[in-house]
């Protein structure tokens, strides 16, 4: 336990992040670079992106009350230790993603107007159901719903953001980075609750219904994400086709060519790949997954 | 080049006589930049649908990032996942493959 504990410390988060991947990058990404030119020039296509940004931005202010609020109830120094870096790490992604946000034009003093408008009600549930946890000192619930839940769902969002970003290097390095984090992130969850639930076996039916409370305002913010998203996403689309060297020409995600799957093809692979990890990732860990109610229609 | 590292924390001991010697592989970089540099070439990005496994490489059940050795990998090996800082047991799935299993 001493050796896997002593693993979690600020100078190998040093080396790994600030040391490493992060070294050059301004605000996540190379110097110099700017998003992708028909994102601002397309009215639609930069709303869309405004309102993909808000949905990270309040994720992330989420992930870095929650990881911050998490330390003084870690039963461990190591742990408390990890936790700092991780809301180190959370602190830039609010950072980064409030910066893309300006850089789609909203200005600096409508930023929180802005996310407060545009934040799906049901990501908000999620992140209070998470922060109810935190704020009752709960470290089992909250790191699992902290690092197994929200930052198993977001790695998988970002990961098809990525892919989605493949004509917008920008985009694209900013979330490699945030990939990035998400791999210590999650694997701090799953190791160390892993062996924390074996010592805390009571805590499993609580941490079940929690997931599926989780599980089914994410499902729901898919829904309606995705819901009025056709005419946008063929637009899109289009203007990439259009391009001499098509960026997402035959590129999939998760067996979806993204440039032929309709937005509800692409709720259903995204929902099916994040409860699928879910479950797979709490199996591990001895915790039972539980399937969450499906989210009606609008 | 530091030739004592390696990904593998406790290679399996050979469980029969006439188990062939392990191969052994030179790495190269392959641009992951997510571990401090003198680990970076026993990582890379899986990528996805046409990739596939050599014989000293097996995917991180919990990061996706595949894990790389000096040395061909067997079952009973005991690998470190630096990105999401996993131990890991590498054990024969059902296809025949190698996989690895997470120890907590």
């Amino acid at each position: 336990m001493v050796d896997f504990l002593s693993q979690y410390s600020i100078q190998r988060w040093l080396e790994m992040c600030p040391q490493g991947y992060l070294d050059g990058t301004v605000y996540g990404h190379d110097p110099g670079e700017t998003e992708a030119p028909e994102i601002l020039e397309v009215d639609s296509l930069r709303e869309a992106s405004i309102a993909v940004t808000v949905q990270l931005i309040a994720g992330e202010r989420c992930a870095l009350a929650a990881s911050s609020g998490l330390i003084n109830c870690a039963p461990d120094d190591a742990s408390k230790t990890f936790l700092a870096t991780q809301t180190l790490d959370e602190a830039r992604h609010v950072e980064i993603f409030t910066q893309r946000l300006m850089d789609l034009g909203v200005k600096k003093e409508n930023v929180n107007s802005t996310v407060a408008d545009l934040a799906n009600p049901h990501l908000v549930k999620f992140a209070e159901t998470l922060l109810e946890k935190v704020s009752d000192g709960d470290f089992v619930a909250g790191v699992v719903g902290q690092n197994i839940i929200l930052e198993g769902m977001a790695f998988s969002v970002f990961e098809l953001l990525q892919a989605s970003a493949a004509g917008n290097p920008k985009f694209a390095k900013t979330l490699a980075g945030t990939i990035a984090d998400e791999r210590r992130h999650v694997g701090f969850g799953e190791n160390r609750i892993g062996s924390l639930i074996r010592e805390h076996p009571e805590k499993k039916a609580e941490v079940q219904a929690m997931q599926a409370e989780m599980s089914y305002h994410m499902l729901a913010t898919f829904t309606d994400m995705f819901s009025d998203a056709g005419q946008r996403m063929e637009e899109a689309k289009q203007l990439v086709a259009d391009k001499e060297d098509n960026p997402l020409e035959g590129v999939t995600w998760h067996g979806a060519d993204l440039m032929s799957a309709t937005p509800d093809v692409m709720e259903a692979v995204l929902a099916d790949t994040v409860l699928n990890e879910f479950r797979t990732r709490l199996d591990r860990i001895g915790i039972e997954y539980q399937s969450p109610k499906v989210p009606a229609r609008a | 080049m530091n030739d004592d590292l390696d990904t593998v924390t406790a290679p399996a001991t050979a469980t029969a006589t006439d188990e062939p010697p392990r191969r052994t592989y030179e790495l190269e970089e392959t641009g992951f930049r997510e571990v401090p540099k003198r680990w970076r070439r026993f990582y890379r990005i899986w990528q996805g649908e046409g990739d596939t496994l050599a014989p000293n490489e097996v995917i991180c059940p919990v990061c996706k990032v595949v894990i790389r050795s000096r040395r061909e990998l067997r079952p009973g090996d005991r690998v470190y996942c630096m990105p999401c800082m996993s131990r890991l047991v590498v054990v024969r799935n059902a296809d025949g493959g190698l996989e690895a299993e997470v120890v907590y």
